[in-house]
């Protein structure tokens, strides 16, 4: 996983924000849909859903009947609608924006554990009927499915509520935000040099229709404000950033909250003109409360993916059941954390979001399922089956991945460590599922001697191992948080917004890296 | 091809119509196909054809970019026109202008072999007989618990067109396979291994059992493994890894981290930064090369560049935007084939030669700060003990500066990973801080 600014593919690179009212940039009815406008996370009528596709139900209807005609255990059309929007100011000047508009269908059909899948960005009858022939290709016999009624599937709950959707927010609004969180920044310290805010929003529609005739909706807006800073001392240059992210909205960027980014921003750059790299080897190491979180996302996290489990490649594979980690210790993946990167009203496949449990008290509990993993393991899906858009099949994914709080205090914690390292933010992880070796790069943290915070450290890789990880932990705080930064997850070409979380927490010896000079 | 040109140049027409002084439009169209086979059956299958439009637009001085899979014409008339009205509340940006026309000039007409005629015509069922044959090879050895094999393949067409006179095509195939082979290990590990190959013609790529024998062996090399100590010795890269160290090692090297001040190397040209074994060149005209091309996004006519002679930094990716705020010439944004001039020995030898060190064949994670050079990695490898590859080794940590472990480039083989653009041999380092035990 990374916290680096993503680029797509191509088509995905980001784009409008428009705000134009009637335009296509924002998400309003196409012609057939008349003025709708679609709000975050509330359902319209199919018919508007629909509208935004230029489809209709006879469509749809047709369009399975060829994607089900050679057989099928299970298969979808999951209709995207994306628009993106992003602004950057640089040197001073707010010197560029671009906006994106993605829109396609993916059609997939499922028999036993195989998968066909095939897309098109062409929503003509012709071009989708050519799609689903392509996709039925992986079933060889078996008889058609007989046509259904296509019925929405309503819902009670919304985690993604905002006060006005981003399709109605001018540009112009933004800038002046923009401007003031750079103007924060800059003031901050005579040795900034350089200040980059980036800017990015945008929503996605979604439509997913299955074979059983069920049709599930959502509207999910995204957005993200970045800080990147250069300062100067003497010859020495030092970079860093910090970024705030979520599923919000226009009047989610408070005063309070620029003021707190850009203060967060400076802070994780001056720092690094004192700091140092620790010792090289294994020691103690506290991960503070918050962005932390990545530990549990590559220790443990992707080896709960059911994926791995079913295909028998993940550490993890024989291990539910079993005592992982002290009773203390409870960690959960979560799509219900309200405005999370990781929130979801309802998953890619149509299946309803839950907060999963994957160690209750010490104990593996739960694998996090899509629809295939859930009937080979004959439980209910988890809600976990996402995609990075119509282009890719679901899988099993995290959501909001953090830890529950503990019996002790950070205090406590720091105070226990003779010789060790705090760690409090980072850039990116990576994890090997079967060997369980996972890793996470810390940008800033401290050197902890004697109980006692005694210095700033910059940039080094930890690596552990995740089972061992886990049976080390020793204590864990009550101050869980999430981190208010944002991350994208990638697994097999495919990323995903997801969130984390984590109260702080020792390790009781983890592989540092440092130097030793 | 023609069609895609079209698209682009009506394009550039809504725009100028919509108010834009200048603007660049590139129109492509992709076909890809991926066949995934899992212990003796096909476990996906994916197949599509993609395409889309991007266009940056130059509006009374101010700048904006965008792109669009939507190109029914009603909507693409909307979209460029509404982009076009978003440009004109931006700020005005001086330093923003459409690439010279005088860059254009020159475009080399070499065949650069991209195109493949045979891939576009694999079958279904040839494609299936060779994940087969992987997935046989990979299960020959009774450890193997479960084993993927992957054969993807591609095409792609695409046209660019601009305001000023830039018109341009292009088109390109690519076919691969991969291997990834898992065993059990004691009681909970599995540990695994992967190997692959890719290339532009299908000609010239080993055998498909060849690549799941290499993924077999790496992965059965795992099997024992164990914390290597915390130790200052001798660090010899495999190929494949050299690959992302050295990539690393330049991306300082494009002038937006310049003239940002997000780059180590900034203000380092003409100064020896390096080893001296190290001479990297930027060569975009090699046949069949992975990223050869005739021009560069911003259509600069595409040239043999100097990266690194003998150590010393010769140029940077200089692009019309950042070039003009640094008050240096374009020369080309991004980086096309990148070769370095290789040492006479194999990996075997070059392990002889340094008798004991640290064989690393992977990375796991790691991060590098581009502003000060400094990084830390995760790695898998092996021990070098009395000139032999040794006992497996993982749960490690190389941490050091970018400019002082290549400073300490000692030598080079002869071995160039030939599935990247980045033709990386094996490199050998000395004096490197790993973090073990």
């Amino acid at each position: 996983m990374s916290q680096t600014l993503s680029r797509r593919s191509f088509a995905a690179v980001s784009t409008l924000g428009l705000g134009l009212p009637g335009l296509l940039g924002g998400c309003r009815g196409t012609t057939k849909a008349g003025s709708t406008t679609m709000i975050p996370g509330e359902q319209a009528p199919l018919a508007d859903h629909l509208g935004w596709f230029s489809v209709d139900k006879p469509t749809i209807a047709r369009v399975m009947t060829e994607l089900t005609a050679r057989g099928a255990d299970a298969a979808d059309l999951y209709f995207q609608y994306s628009r993106d929007n992003s602004i950057t100011m640089e040197d001073g000047i707010i010197s560029r924006a671009s906006s994106s508009i993605d829109q396609g269908v993916g059609l997939r059909v499922v028999v036993g554990d195989q998968t066909g899948y095939a897309f098109t960005e062409d929503l003509s009858l012709e071009a989708m009927l050519a799609a689903a022939r392509t996709a039925a290709g992986i079933a060889h016999s078996g008889a058609a499915h007989a046509p259904v009624e296509f019925k929405q599937r309503s819902r009670s709950t919304n985690f993604y509520t905002l006060s006005q959707p981003w399709a109605e927010v001018q540009t112009v609004q933004k800038l002046p935000r923009i401007e003031h969180l750079a103007a924060l920044a800059r003031k901050a310290d005579p040795s900034i040099h350089k200040v980059t805010v980036s800017w990015a929003d945008g929503e996605e529609l979604v439509l997913i229709a299955d074979m059983h005739g069920n049709v599930h909706t959502d509207v999910r807006p995204m957005t993200r404000l970045w800080c990147m800073l250069t300062a100067k001392k003497g010859d020495v240059t030092q970079s860093n950033s910090a970024n705030l992210a979520g599923r919000h909205g226009f009047d989610w960027y408070t005063d309070e909250r620029l003021e707190f980014l850009a203060k967060e921003a400076v802070s994780r750059t001056m720092v690094l003109f004192d700091a140092k790299r620790p010792p090289a080897g294994e020691m103690p190491v506290v991960l503070a409360a918050g962005a932390s979180g990545i530990l549990l996302h590559e220790a443990i996290g992707h080896g709960m993916e059911a994926d791995f489990n079913r295909k028998n490649t993940s550490i993890y594979a024989s291990m539910i059941g079993k005592k992982v980690a002290p009773d203390f210790v409870t960690i959960v993946d979560d799509a219900t954390q309200a405005g999370e990167r990781g929130a979801l009203n309802v998953d890619d496949e149509g299946n309803p979001v839950e907060k999963t449990v994957l160690v209750d008290h010490g104990v593996m509990a739960s694998y996090l399922h899509d629809s295939i993993s859930a009937k080979h393991y004959k439980v209910k899906a988890t809600g976990s089956g996402r995609r990075e858009s119509f282009r890719h099949s679901p899988m099993p994914r995290m959501r909001s991945t953090y830890m529950e709080n503990g019996p002790h205090t950070r205090e406590e914690i720091i105070a226990s460590v003779k010789k060790g390292i705090i760690a409090e933010t980072f850039t990116n992880g990576q994890v090997q599922i079967g060997a369980g070796d996972f890793t996470f790069y810390i940008k800033n943290g401290w050197l902890i001697e004697d109980g006692k915070i005694t210095a700033p450290i910059k940039d080094i890789n930890i690596i552990g191992n995740g089972p061992e990880a886990l049976r080390n932990v020793t204590m864990v705080a009550n101050d869980c948080k999430l981190d208010f930064g944002g991350w994208t997850c990638g697994k097999d070409g495919q990323s995903v917004p997801v969130s984390q979380g984590l109260p702080t927490t020792l390790v009781s010896k983890m592989t540092v890296g440092g130097e030793n000079v | 091809m023609s069609d895609l040109i079209q698209s682009a140049r009506t394009a550039i027409d809504l725009a100028k119509k919509a108010g834009a002084q200048d603007a660049w439009a590139a129109v492509s169209r992709d076909r890809s196909v991926s066949l995934v086979y899992r212990d003796g059956k096909v476990e996906k299958v994916e197949e599509s054809t993609s395409r889309g439009l991007g266009i940056s637009l130059y509006v009374d001085g101010r700048y904006s970019s965008h792109s669009t899979t939507d190109l029914r014409p009603d909507r693409l008339a909307g979209f460029i026109k509404e982009a076009v009205a978003l440009t004109r509340v931006l700020q005005p940006d001086p330093f923003r202008v459409i690439p010279d026309p005088a860059l254009f000039k020159g475009r080399p007409t070499a065949d650069l072999e991209r195109v493949d005629p045979s891939v576009a015509k694999l079958t279904r069922e040839q494609r299936e007989a060779w994940c087969a044959e992987m997935d046989a090879k990979a299960h020959s050895d009774s450890r193997v618990i479960s084993a993927e094999s992957n054969l993807f393949s591609g095409e792609s067409q695409g046209a660019a067109a601009s305001s000023n006179g830039f018109d341009g095509t292009w088109d390109g195939s690519y076919v691969g396979y991969s291997c990834t082979a898992t065993v059990r290990e004691g009681e909970d590990k599995r540990p695994e291994g992967s190997a692959h190959a890719v290339g532009r013609f299908l000609a010239g790529l080993p055998e498909p059992a060849a690549v799941a024998a290499l993924a077999l062996k790496r992965t059965i090399d795992r099997l024992g493994s164990t914390k290597g100590p915390t130790v200052r010795t001798t660090m010899v890269v495999d190929p494949e890894a050299a690959v992302s160290l050295i990539s690393r090692a330049l991306s300082p090297l494009s002038a937006a981290s310049i003239q940002q001040g997000r780059s180590y190397l900034a203000g380092k040209q003409g100064q020896k930064v390096f080893g001296d074994k190290l001479t990297i060149t930027d060569d975009p005209l090699v046949p069949r090369g992975l990223s050869s091309r005739h021009f560069d996004g911003e259509g600069i006519s595409a040239k043999r560049m100097p990266l690194i002679e003998a150590g010393v930094v010769r140029n940077y990716y200089v692009d019309t935007y950042y070039g003009k705020k640094l008050g240096m010439a374009p020369t080309t944004g991004s980086a096309s084939n990148r070769v370095l001039a290789l040492g006479n020995k194999s990996l075997a030898a070059l392990i002889a030669d340094v008798q004991d060190g640290i064989y690393v064949t992977s990375w796991l994670g790691g991060n590098s700060d581009a502003t000060t050079g400094d990084f830390s990695l995760g790695l898998r490898g092996h021990q070098i003990k009395g000139g032999k590859i040794g006992a497996p080794i993982g749960e490690m940590n190389v941490t050091g500066n970018l400019a002082a472990l290549f400073a300490k480039l000692a030598l080079l083989g002869d071995d160039p990973y030939p599935y990247s653009s980045l033709r990386a041999p094996t490199l050998v380092f000395e004096d490197v801080q790993f973090s073990g035990t």
